[in-house]
């Protein structure tokens, strides 16, 4: 019988620590969270997609703007993933290498800006929970994050511009360098 | 005017629901506006459009069967569920998604929002009106509507009533503006937390609580350590992870990702992996992020096939060039993170 009782107590006692973590969470994430995702979700319905548009065809002429610019403030007012679709401005061989810059920009600004990636949050929070326990600061984290990241997918994009070279060479395709006017 | 032609209306920036094609006919003929104080723009364009009669809906009282369609400008409460509830086409120059009481009528096939007047325009396949008929004819209905509408301060209406565009019916359109965005960004941010931030705590913590009440967090640590708790762990696991004929199948939904970083998570807050690898570590266990979606992703670009077909290696490979570099990179932008 002791033992059958130590059993449902490890066993319940797993759930109360479950739950422990969760209450937790909601009460020291959510609150924060929804705020900063109501601010962030007016502000990218004020500004408007058709601005963004006009602007993503402004970044496409060189790396530095395709890379670094786009891939944050497409993602950011875009999220993931409409903010993939603003590569329908840049021309046909360089759509591989925004896509990779902007899929890279879903999650490393998830951290300061979790409206543009909610749904895959827990890559950021997960870890940064960790720093939470230790009683440490998680912007320092997320501000780092947000901008060796901005490095990282600039080096992204332009590294799948030689991969798309090479596999273009490979297959034989020739995939145009300059945007179609329809 | 007896020639009523077809419209199509779709949705503005940031709204939901259409494209709507508005087909009236000798019966249904009617265009109501039920919005506060001045005609809508919109609804002028709409009835000059099909030739349908604009009806203030404040005004007067129109058989549900005579409305072509419904103009409104509802912040997500009742209007907006009240039309489609009755299968009227709906247009709300909100932004409003499906809300209030009757959100569950708010369908994309009924209910268009966020419409502005350039959203408005004809039919395809619709005869297009002659081009002077066509130029002619909006400006010939716009001094209608003109005339109609602003006779000056009429006394039978209240004051926000008044259909001039004073400037009180325009300072309360802007501050209505404003409140239903910020009350719609309300509504989406909810429904993403619900929908999509406490399932995923839920299942989490369940999980962590697994590990913290179990054994099994030891035998995790004895994995995870070596590899998470120092660089050169790192950059293998990066290299695993990035590895061309594996990485889209570690993708989907980003849930590996996410498991592993919320066990590394656990780990640092154990203690055993220090607290500055924690940059590194995201970007080792996401080396493969999105390696699964690109022929949706370029597709979302409008990609060509051919694109698609040399972007999908071409980004797999770049992934796993770059998995590597990039956990170095962050190593270096980690050091001073957390000593003190």
């Amino acid at each position: 019988m002791d033992t059958m009782v130590q059993f449902a107590q490890a066993f319940i006692g797993m759930f109360n620590k479950g739950g422990e973590i969760l209450a937790g969470w909601v009460s020291g994430i959510i609150p924060t969270l929804v705020v900063l995702l109501v601010a962030m979700n007016a502000l990218v319905k004020m500004v408007g997609n058709e601005r963004i548009e006009k602007f993503a065809g402004v970044c496409a002429g060189n790396p530095i703007s395709r890379y670094i610019v786009l891939p944050v403030i497409g993602v950011f007012f875009f999220c993931n993933p409409m903010g993939l679709s603003l590569g329908k401005f840049l021309p046909e061989f360089y759509k591989p290498s925004y896509y990779a810059a902007s899929t890279g920009s879903c999650h490393t600004l998830n951290g300061l800006f979790p409206h543009i990636n909610p749904g895959e949050l827990f890559v950021y929070l997960g870890i940064a929970n960790g720093i939470s326990t230790l009683g440490l600061n998680t912007t320092d984290l997320a501000l780092r994050y947000l901008l060796i990241g901005i490095v990282i997918n600039f080096l992204r994009g332009w590294v799948t511009d030689f991969t798309t070279a090479y596999v273009q060479k490979q297959q034989g395709i020739e995939l145009s360098k300059t945007l179609k006017t329809n | 005017m007896a020639d009523y032609k077809s419209v199509v209306i779709k949705a503005g920036s940031g709204g939901f629901g259409g494209p709507l094609t508005i087909v009236p006919d000798a019966h249904k003929n009617k265009v109501v506006c039920i919005t506060g104080g001045v005609m809508s723009p919109v609804a002028q364009r709409i009835a000059e459009m099909t030739g349908c009669e604009l009806v203030d809906g404040f005004k007067t009282r129109v058989p549900d069967d005579e409305i072509a369609v419904v103009v409104i400008d509802c912040g997500g409460t009742l209007r907006c569920g009240i039309y489609p509830q009755k299968r009227i086409f709906t247009v709300n120059l909100n932004s409003t998604g499906p809300s209030g009481p009757l959100a569950d009528h708010i369908k994309a096939d009924i209910y268009v929002s966020g419409v502005k007047p350039d959203n408005v325009s004809f039919a395809e396949g619709v005869a297009t009106p002659p081009p002077q008929l066509a130029a002619a004819a909006p400006a010939q209905s716009a001094g209608d509507s003109g005339s109609a509408f602003k006779k000056g301060y009429d006394t039978s209406k209240k004051i926000t009533e008044q259909s001039s565009g004073s400037l009180m019916a325009k300072i309360g359109q802007f501050m209505g503006g404003i409140v239903s965005v910020f009350y719609q960004a309300g509504r989406d941010s909810v429904n993403t937390v619900i929908r999509t931030i406490l399932p995923f705590m839920a299942f989490v913590s369940m999980l962590i609580g697994v590990i913290l009440g179990t054994g099994i967090g030891d035998v995790i640590a004895a994995i995870l350590s070596p590899l998470a708790g120092n660089v050169v762990g790192l950059v293998i696991l990066a290299c695993i992870c990035s590895f061309p004929f594996l990485s889209p199948f570690l993708g989907p939904g980003a849930v590996i990702a996410q498991v592993i970083g919320t066990l590394i998570g656990v780990q640092i807050g154990q203690g055993n992996i220090p607290p500055h690898l924690a940059l590194p570590a995201l970007f080792a266990i996401n080396a493969q992020c999105a390696c699964d979606f690109v022929p949706v992703g370029l597709g979302l670009a409008e990609a060509e096939s051919e694109t698609v077909e040399v972007g999908v290696p071409s980004v797999l490979y770049s992934r796993f060039l770059t998995g590597p570099v990039s956990v170095i990179l962050a190593y270096f932008a980690s050091l001073g993170l957390y000593e003190s």
